[in-house]
């Protein structure tokens, strides 16, 4: 019964060469890899890890998706990767438990409200259902809000946006894992790629600890370690800062929160999971680093914040803190490119803490632009020559310098 | 139900009573009971229900590592009754059960475990694709134990401390006082953690003989008296550390005691040295219902007795595989319990003193046996105990079973730490390999059960915790170690997994339901290591914090082959290793905010504050949401604003210029001693992040001002921008030394005037020069500016002078009918005048082009290397940006459309940065952000509100100022 002792995905030995090779089996490689076999019938394709599937920011984030970004270059991606949920649940025969709860992002000032009008009259022009409201119906939507004058940051509104949600981030990175293994991908575990092979301006192998790979095409889809294998393999300084972002849990609870809550103002968000645990977490360590190590007063002030809008959580009792790593851009949006440094060298990375919602749909697109050589319509805004050009993508109002030095 | 009350080990007063309610029962417990002891006492053994199958529970153990006994207790949720103590008029309800815990609704969902294998829920309730959201809400429901409301209220209070200490020491047994008393002797700051509410750890309640022949109890207890008498030791009973960082910082928390049981303080120590003597917590023994309600560990049925006075059981069997469990076996026989058997996993390596002490009470001793199953529907009844190849095998009666498979260490502090664990052979522990500089490891946790080996070891991680501190002991800890080797070393541990046999409900995490068959289906499915398996058939992310399957979780996916790894590696450990209320992190709730020096005047004259980052400021002085009358002061009168949360700066120094030239975009050699100089800021990517005035106000001697939202990073800003210089310059913030009043109007230098004997004219003091005079004798610095557009003074004033100033000239403009403004007035004043705001009119991509200031930017200083300098080149003339305009309605009865409504034909093009009605020009004006082929005088702009309904709003783009365009009034 359930196919109760069928493998998830199967561990094949390393071929000598693939069709196309995914450095990093997070949920944008294994989207890449998976779309790779379904679109275009590429299947001999390897995906190389090299802890275990999921082990970085995949297994890592909170597990929010939402399509209520700020520009119209965004909008439509995450609009579709909202739509992906459904149809791949039911394609992989795999329950990717998408909860449509709906987000409501509150605004603390007049500033926010007025930076959440051009989201919402954005996602509206768009067709993305994506409202604001004022206090009081924030306390509709969310009973346990505190709308009262004591909060530091009282709440002056808030952006509703129905189609959002949670979905169950290990789920997706399994389900991927068996739909790509079904369709014959590879995914070799354990497996550090060591070096790329370039000959005569295109990609001709990738050289790992268990052995050499010959392949026409790479695609760097590391997440959190993409910026440094762009640079120690690729020969490519990507504008990536790599930053320790933390989340927390409570223990579980009978359903309290029946969306997700989320504050700019006080940096964080709160949503109940599925088994009832309140998953909290938001801002970034202020300096780049790669420890993943959570701190002392992160947890603290998160406690502080989420209570000051939520205070019925202060009964609730953390029980975990975990870190992942976030890989920031200067515009908070992702490097999409192809055909840098050499022909047949893919790049998907930059994402910070938005690689979550955005992966099953980068995987298709980005599966497209691998198969085709043409860069799909919708990932040409993310090119890397942006940042070369100062033109930055506007996915953030707000300066943001993640850099060492600030 | 009769305590024992004459044991030298109680830590209850049996004469004092404490009354309390459990659901409709009114129960009494006793002064130093818990509320799982009360509890237990007055015969409740089923304390709540499991979270998936809805199985019965009860008392495991008394440490909280699981969530068997978590209750409600004064409307707050998963309170762990194992922990709390019990205070007079408790109100203690059971959780997830309906009626009760003894019988429960959904005890059915036991009989459907088959239809929920380990990941059941990835497998279904997706097909077909509308039962899902359906489901949804059940699971949900289902789910979670323990319910919170909406309106919940936390009792108790709260603060944080954060001590000093020079040494940290968790866990008081006997390795964490010795520990603390070695290093209190040399005079250190000593700060031990205790989690009980009592000193003593695992030997505190032990009536066994040490080495010496004394009572475990009474050296423990002796020890504790002689922490409690040395000044150096601050000791936190009821304490547990939930946090262990880098650099020795600590964090824990306090919990109340009764009476005030929610009454919880968060603690943080940095301390120089760190000693971890967390000692070990029982490992469980798996067999088949080894959670059924009357199987606990021997620890905790001993400490039920001794510590308590409560005979946990009538008839007990015990399976076990430690001395420690012989050892409660004989004891409890001697306080009268009937012992029917005692399985040891073990063949040999049994205390000789102990099996003899069986034996003289004739209790039947089985080596190499263990439980295989507990039987009984609600509480144990009987037990079936087999050999180890599973041959041999007896069922007896009991309500007792006590099943421990040995220890195993509380390592969370050493991994929390940066300690690697790998697999001890000898004592089957994940100990550290290697540890962190200034931490160390004693105790118990080592592997350690002799009563003088673990203080000895306590002692020396003691010494090496002073030598941490900078005092030699190189000899001492020499002397010592040699000491302890001739002490019993490490115990061998059983090398125990699971006993044969076990059937489909051998649980390897109470929390959350999970059993060894659920691990072995997700092996099936090709999950190989523990970290994976934890998290897809859901085993130690509960409420216990992996306190059940910790140790056994590796272990049996070792057994099973299934793991690449060569030995068994455990599992994460994740703060807080206690679960903690957020109430209690959230502690005191200091808030960090700045006030004015004028704030309590701007309150007094009716201003209505806002919290904007750090600050407190005066949004408005009326409820006119539009601030008009404040406007039409400063158009017709006088205004006066407190800007005392601009940003302000002093540089000076030979290369002061230099520094000034890089940072900001315009030529700063030659600024003139009298004038004010405007420029901005930009970053590499010649976008705009600051601007402000700079005058110079002496020889190599300047003085700036900064956005109020960059007064917080300039000095970082331009010490990093100047850091491969090598310049000599100072930098000294100045933002709240200083305070800012803003005094405009056309009536503004009448006002001026009248309070200082400085010629303040036009011809003496014209727009952009920059003064310094005395007003009521309080030297100040005036600059006037024009950023509201009107004549204005802006006066910057020492800041303890400030309320001084401000109602004197509050005085003076009396007649002129003078009254302060907002941020509100000024936001609408700025905007007739076409001024920006960065933040507002600019966005992270905005460069100074963009917004017109490009006029700002001297593109011949190459010398200085200007930040922004090659990006503001390239983008000079880059087509396809977003430009600054103004721009008027096409009907210019219509309302202005709302702030951050976007311009669009086809795409969007661009958006409303602020948009008012002007009350001076009686239409409504506003900024925008548009692509560069929509910027031109004259074009047509399409506005989308949100919830327009696709109705749009039109408006042509004009020139700005559209207030003053030739700026006169600024020259008055």
């Amino acid at each position: 019964m359930f196919g109760l002792h069928k493998r998830l995905w199967a561990a094949r030995p390393v071929k000598s060469s693939y069709d196309a090779v995914i450095i990093g089996g997070g949920l944008h490689g294994l989207a890449t890899a998976y779309f790779l076999a379904r679109d275009h019938n590429i299947t001999n394709v390897a995906v190389i890890e090299k802890r275990f599937i999921g082990f970085g920011g995949s297994g890592r984030n909170t597990a929010i998706v939402r399509a209520n970004q700020r520009t119209q270059e965004n909008l439509p991606l995450y609009k579709e990767a909202l739509d992906l949920w459904p149809e791949l649940t039911r394609e992989l025969d795999f329950n990717l438990m998408f909860h449509n709860c709906g987000n409501l992002n509150l605004a603390h000032s007049e500033a926010a409200l007025k930076a959440m009008r051009l989201q919402v009259a954005s996602a509206q022009f768009l067709g993305i259902d994506s409202r604001l409201l004022d206090p009081k119906e924030c306390k509709e939507v969310v009973p346990a809000l505190d709308i009262s004058g004591r909060p530091r940051y009282p709440i002056t509104g808030g952006m509703y946006h129905p189609p959002g949600g949670i979905v169950r981030h290990d789920a997706v990175v399994w389900g991927l894992a068996k739909g790509c293994s079904r369709r014959g991908v590879h995914i070799h575990q354990g497996t550090e790629v060591t070096g790329i092979g370039f000959e005569k301006g295109k990609v001709a192998w990738v050289d790992t600890d268990r052995g050499k790979i010959r392949t026409p095409r790479v695609l760097n889809a590391a997440g959190g370690y993409s910026a440094g294998i762009a640079s120690r393999l690729m020969g490519l300084r990507l504008p990536i800062s790599v930053l320790t972002i933390q989340a927390m849990v409570t223990q579980p609870l009978k359903p309290l929160l029946h969306h997700v809550v989320s504050s700019g103002a006080y940096h964080c968000y709160a949503n109940q999971t599925l088994k009832g645990e309140i998953v909290t977490g938001a801002h970034m360590d202020p300096w780049p680093n790669f420890t993943t190590q959570t701190t002392a007063a992160y947890i603290k002030h998160q406690a502080e914040f989420v209570t000051e809008f939520l205070p019925c959580l202060k009964g609730a009792k953390f029980m975990r803190i975990w870190g992942g790593l976030a890989d920031m851009t200067p515009d908070m949006a992702p490097i999409i490119d192809g055909h840098v440094p050499a022909e047949g060298c893919f790049l998907d990375c930059g994402w910070g803490y938005f690689g979550f919602k955005s992966s099953t749909v980068t995987g298709r697109y980005m599966a497209r632009y691998m198969a085709t050589g043409e860069c799909p319509e919708i990932l040409q805004p993310f090119a890397l020559k942006r940042f070369q050009e100062h033109r930055l993508m506007g996915e953030t109002a707000a300066l943001v310098d993640y850099s060492a030095n600030n | 139900m009769i305590r024992l009350n004459h044991l030298p080990t109680l830590r209850i007063k049996p004469g004092v009573p404490r009354s309390f309610t459990y659901g409709r029962r009114r129960l009494q417990g006793v002064e130093g009971d818990t509320v799982a002891t009360a509890l237990f006492a007055n015969g409740v053994r089923v304390f709540g229900r499991s979270l998936k199958y809805h199985r019965p529970r009860g008392l495991y153990s008394l440490d909280g590592e699981s969530s068997n006994t978590l209750v409600n207790v004064d409307g707050v949720p998963n309170v762990c009754a194992e922990t709390t103590l019990l205070a007079d008029g408790m109100c203690v309800a059971s959780q997830n059960a309906f009626p009760g815990p003894d019988f429960d609704a959904l005890g059915f969902m036991d009989a459907l475990s088959w239809a929920m294998p380990a990941g059941f829920y990835y497998r279904m309730l997706h097909k077909p694709a509308r039962l899902w959201p359906l489901a949804v809400p059940v699971i949900r429901k289902m789910a979670g134990v323990g319910t919170l409301a909406p309106d919940f209220q936390a009792p108790g209070r709260r603060d944080e401390i954060y001590p000093a200490a020079d040494v940290c020491v968790i866990g008081a047994g006997v390795a964490g006082m010795s520990a603390a008393l070695a290093a209190a002797e040399a005079g250190l700051r000593v700060v031990l953690f205790e989690s009980r509410p009592w000193p003593g750890g695992a030997f505190e309640y032990r009536p066994g003989a040490a080495r010496d022949g004394v009572a475990c109890f009474q050296k423990t207890a002796e020890l504790a008296a002689a922490v409690k008498a040395s000044p150096h030791i601050r000791l936190f009973l009821n304490a547990p550390v939930i946090g262990v960082y880098s650099n020795g910082l600590v964090t824990a928390f306090q919990r109340g005691r009764s009476p005030h049981p929610f009454d919880e303080r968060y603690i943080e120590v940095r301390a120089a040295s760190v000693v971890v003597a967390t000692g070990c917590i029982e490992r469980p023994l798996l067999f088949e219902h080894n959670e059924r309600p009357g199987v606990m560990q021997a620890g905790c049925a001993h400490r039920l007795a001794r510590t308590w006075g409560i005979l946990p059981g009538r008839t007990a069997v015990f399976s076990v595989g430690h001395d420690p469990g012989l050892e409660a076996a004989v004891d409890l026989f001697d306080l009268g319990v009937e012992i029917a058997a005692v399985a040891d996993l073990r063949q040999d390596g049994l205390d000789p003193a102990l099996v003899d002490a069986l034996s003289r009470r004739r209790i039947p001793l089985l080596r190499g046996w263990s439980a295989t199953k507990a039987h009984g529907r609600r509480r144990v009844a009987k037990v079936t105990l087999a050999g180890a190849n599973g041959r041999f095998r007896k069922t007896l009666d009991c309500d007792l079973l006590v099943a421990s498979a040995g220890f195993t260490p509380v390592t969370g502090p050493l991994t929390l730490a940066g300690a690697k664990l790998a697999f001890d052979e000898r004592t089957g522990f994940f100990l550290p390999t290697c540890l962190p500089p200034r931490v160390h490891a004693a105790g118990r946790i080592t592997g350690r059960q002799d009563w003088h080996a673990v203080a000895a070891s306590g002692r020396l991680a003691g010494l090496c915790a002073i030598q941490d501190n900078g005092i030699d002991q190189t000899a001492a800890i020499g002397e010592l170690a040699d000491a302890l080797g001739s002490l019993p070393g490490p115990v061998r541990g059983a090398k125990f997994v699971i006993a044969p046999d076990s059937g489909k409900k051998t649980f390897i995490c109470f929390d959350e339901d999970a059993t060894v068959k659920n691990v072995d289906q997700a092996m099936a499915k090709g999950f190989n290591v523990p970290e994976l398996i934890k998290r897809f058939a859901s085993v130690g992310t509960g409420p216990g914090q992996g306190g059940i399957p910790g140790h056994n979780l590796p272990l049996y996916v070792h057994q099973s082959g299934a793991s690449p790894d060569a030995q068994p590696r455990p599992t994460t450990v994740r703060a807080p290793l206690t679960p903690t209320f957020l109430a209690t992190y959230a502690g005191a709730r200091l808030d960090m905010s700045k006030r004015t020096p004028i704030h309590d005047l701007q309150v007094a004259a009716g201003g209505r504050m806002e919290r904007l980052g750090v600050w407190h400021r005066a949004r408005r002085f009326s409820e006119d949401v539009h601030s008009r009358e404040e406007i039409l002061s400063v158009r017709t009168a006088v205004g006066i604003l407190d800007a005392s949360t601009l940003g302000k700066f002093r540089i000076f120094g030979p290369d002061a210029v230099k520094v000034l030239d890089r940072v900001y975009v315009g030529d700063m050699t030659r600024v003139p001693r009298t004038r004010a100089k405007y420029s901005a800021m930009c970053n590499e990517d010649g976008c705009l992040i600051d601007d402000g005035v700079i005058v110079r106000t002496g020889d190599n001697d300047y003085y700036l001002t900064t956005s109020t939202g960059r007064a917080g990073v300039t000095v970082e800003w331009i010490r990093y921008h100047t850091r491969f210089d090598d310049w000599d310059f100072g930098i000294v913030n100045l933002t709240d030394a200083y305070g800012v009043i803003n005094l405009a109007g056309p009536e503004a230098r009448a006002v001026l005037q009248r309070v200082t004997d400085a010629d303040v004219s036009n011809e003496a003091f014209p727009f952009m020069g920059y003064r310094e005079f005395a007003v009521g004798e309080v030297p100040l610095r005036a600059m006037r500016l024009g950023f509201v557009g009107e004549l204005s003074f802006e006066l910057h004033v020492p800041a303890s002078w400030m309320a001084y100033v401000w109602n004197l000239l509050m005085d003076a403009g009396k007649d002129f009918g003078i009254r302060p403004f907002g941020l509100e007035a000024q936001n609408t004043l700025r905007l007739e005048k076409g001024h920006v705001i960065i933040g507002s009119e600019s966005e992270q991509r905005t460069t100074l082009h963009d917004v017109g200031l490009g006029f700002l930017w001297h593109r011949d200083k190459p010398w200085a290397r200007t930040v922004g300098d090659a990006a503001l080149r390239q983008t000079e003339h880059q087509p396809g940006r977003l430009k600054l305009v103004g721009f008027r309605m096409a009907d210019p009865s219509a309302s202005p459309p709302r702030d951050g409504s976007v311009i669009v034909d086809r795409r969007i093009r661009g958006y409303v940065c602020t948009a008012r009605y002007s009350v001076v020009l009686k239409e409504p004006v506003g900024l925008a952000l548009v692509e560069d082929d929509s910027s031109a005088k004259g074009a047509p702009l399409a506005i989308y509100e949100d919830g327009c309904g696709g109705r749009l709003i039109q408006a042509v783009v004009t020139e700005t100022p559209f207030y003053d365009p030739e700026g006169l009034r600024l020259r008055l």
